[in-house]
């Protein structure tokens, strides 16, 4: 097994490590960093996927925009340790578990009977590529995301200003 | 099948695959909707993932998968900004932020 294989199933595991603390711990703030540890695990993912340029925005904009403004509304949201509910009855787990379970195997049939042959490829297409697709083929689409995105900060801000608590 | 592990595209799926049982099962057991909220970016981080991997794996040629996974991103952005608006609304005027209490609307 060589060094490069090593990194790859540690990054591997600091994914799903990351995916489970993210789902089943009990305080909002610890999910909130194995998001932050998933997230990472995606970036090294994507290095290894030969897109250097989608790791580095992974972590630019879910760990240094998402997360952030999730720990905002954390804090914003009030004093949650007085209400330690996080932990439902054990029904509910097991449901939400079953369903989970059933997508997971069925998906995993799909994915085994589809791919069945291995596939290397050589793949040498760059950031300067992805640039190119966005600014000739994809400018429609890249044109709406910036206006969804102006659209979804003007909304936030009308929410924010224009809307009474309880008093 | 002594090909190395991380030029199989199973690897990659199976990852992606592993975020979105993570996310369903975080959705439906999450009481608090910050929770909530977490889980779905663990399903959009999956999607993301899938796409740059069969991108890579099955259509080297051209690089649609890396754009799409972009998209993706700039929408969970928005998404989050808006959902997090709307949650600390309803934290001012309910005091809570628990999505099974909130049933004004069901009544």
């Amino acid at each position: 097994m060589t060094i490069a294989e090593i990194i790859f199933l540690s990054v591997a595991l600091v994914t799903m490590g990351g995916a489970v603390m993210a789902v089943l711990s009990g305080s909002i703030v610890n999910a909130l960093m194995g998001l932050v540890i998933a997230m990472f695990g995606i970036a090294g993912l994507y290095v290894y996927l030969h897109s250097p340029f989608l790791a580095m925005m992974q972590i630019l904009i879910y760990v240094g925009a998402i997360a952030v403004l999730i720990a905002f509304a954390v804090m914003l949201a009030g004093p949650l340790y007085l209400k330690p509910k996080e932990w439902t009855t054990l029904g509910k787990f097991g449901a939400a578990a079953g369903i989970g379970l059933l997508a997971f195997l069925l998906l995993t049939r799909v994915v085994t009977t589809t791919f069945s042959r291995s596939l290397v490829p050589s793949f040498r297409l760059g950031t300067k590529d992805i640039g190119r697709l966005f600014f000739n083929e994809l400018m429609l689409p890249f044109e709406l995301i910036s206006l969804l995105i102006v659209v979804g900060v003007l909304g936030a801000i009308m929410l924010a200003l224009f809307s009474r608590g309880r008093k | 099948m002594n090909a190395i592990l991380y030029d199989q595209v199973f690897a990659y799926l199976f990852l992606s695959l592993f975020l979105l049982f993570c996310g369903i099962v975080g959705v439906l057991y999450r009481r608090t909707l910050i929770g909530m909220l977490v889980s779905m970016e663990l399903i959009m981080n999956g999607a993301g993932l899938n796409l740059v991997a069969l991108n890579r794996f099955v259509v080297p040629e051209n690089v649609y998968g890396s754009a799409f996974a972009l998209i993706i991103m700039g929408i969970a952005a928005a998404e989050a900004a808006v959902a997090l608006s709307i949650i600390i609304l309803i934290f001012k005027k309910y005091q809570h932020i628990e999505g099974g209490e909130l049933k004004e609307m069901k009544d």
